[in-house]
């Protein structure tokens, strides 16, 4: 009995302890994007952005999926992955409206995604 | 070679999840192996399903599988320790163990509690390596399913094999093929032993050699021998 109590207590910790973990990481992961994602929104909206704008947005991505990879659905990752790739190439273009459409979805994303893993009613069914 | 790759990802995902399941199984013992209880036995299913997903679909982390199967670890940690402090609660989720065969005979009410009839408790008797009904003088249905049995004191090893004629009122219309005879037969029967209507006899069972096991409903079993028409064999 006594085995029993405390390997549920052990594996319950574990699980919060990693939900908690995994809860900080996504945060705080997909809100350095998020200002990373604004910063690159307004230098479109004003015309000034370069493609080294979106292209170092891009390698704080690659960064930060790595790691996100062992949290969220791959497929998840790899929508951001495209939608970013087609941000790159618009502006490279200078098609500052089509690059800042393509931002705002990674934005709503970046929002989205944490919200999805949440504990909420929505979620849970 | 990225699909290689990718065949080597599954490959090791496979090796994660198959590690964790085996400390898992062993960490809820050898019951969860052998004899189960239905929760068990729905975690059991759980945990094979919970595993085989993220261990063959690349794009789910395996994180999922794990923390899944540890959450099905949990309940079923919790499920035992509230069985082991909790008769009711033992009760309320294994069921309890039904009593099929008395002293009077075969407890059909209790048969259908348990969504069966009486051809399906012949089949499990046969599997405990008791062919007769009146060689038992006990049968229990445990509550992780299976039957256990006592047999009769003063049972004797028939070589010949019983066949259902009579469940429930209903005549078993292949069986009756076999003895070559019509329902004049049972009609015969049901005379002699002053039956009044076919839905009055619980079962009626007959081996080769004529000997009869006959429940006539509210009353006791009964066996006797009968002469069967020439030339019948099974």
């Amino acid at each position: 009995m006594v085995k029993s109590i405390i390997s549920i207590i052990v594996v319950s910790a574990l699980i919060f302890l990693g939900a908690t973990v995994e809860n900080i990481y996504l945060k705080n992961s997909f809100d350095d994007l998020i200002i990373m994602v604004d910063e690159i929104s307004d230098k479109l909206e004003n015309q000034t952005a370069v493609e080294d704008d979106v292209l170092s947005m891009q390698k704080l991505w690659i960064d930060k999926k790595q790691k996100l990879h062992v949290f969220i659905p791959h497929t998840e990752i790899k929508e951001i992955d495209l939608w970013i790739s087609e941000c790159v190439t618009y502006t490279k273009y200078k098609k500052y409206e089509d690059a800042l459409a393509k931002c705002e979805v990674v934005k709503e994303l970046c929002e989205q995604i944490p919200k999805t893993f949440s504990v909420k009613l929505q979620n849970l069914f | 070679m990225a699909q290689n790759k990718f065949m080597l990802v599954i490959f090791f995902r496979a090796i994660i999840i198959f590690v964790t399941l085996i400390v898992i199984m062993r960490l809820m013992g050898k019951r969860q192996i052998g004899e189960m209880q239905p929760f068990e036995f729905i975690i059991t299913l759980l945990i094979a399903e919970l595993a085989c997903v993220p261990m063959t679909d690349v794009s789910i982390p395996l994180i999922y599988g794990i923390v899944s199967v540890f959450a099905v670890f949990i309940l079923h940690q919790a499920l035992t320790l509230l069985e082991q402090s909790c008769t009711l609660f033992r009760r309320i989720v294994d069921g309890k163990p039904s009593v099929v065969i008395n002293k009077c005979g075969v407890d059909v009410k209790e048969l259908k509690k348990n969504n069966m009839d009486v051809s399906d408790l012949i089949e499990s008797l046969r599997s405990t390596g008791n062919f007769s009904l009146d060689s038992v003088h006990y049968a229990i249905y445990e509550s992780n399913g299976k039957l256990s049995v006592l047999k009769s004191e003063n049972s004797t090893t028939s070589e010949q094999m019983p066949i259902l004629i009579v469940s429930c009122g209903r005549v078993q219309k292949n069986n009756l093929k076999l003895l070559d005879v019509g329902n004049d037969f049972i009609t015969d029967l049901m005379k002699t032993n002053g039956i009044a209507r076919l839905k009055d006899i619980q079962i009626l069972t007959l081996d080769g050699g004529g000997n009869v096991y006959l429940q006539v409903k509210g009353q006791n079993y009964k066996t006797f021998k009968i002469t069967l028409p020439n030339g019948v064999s099974w």
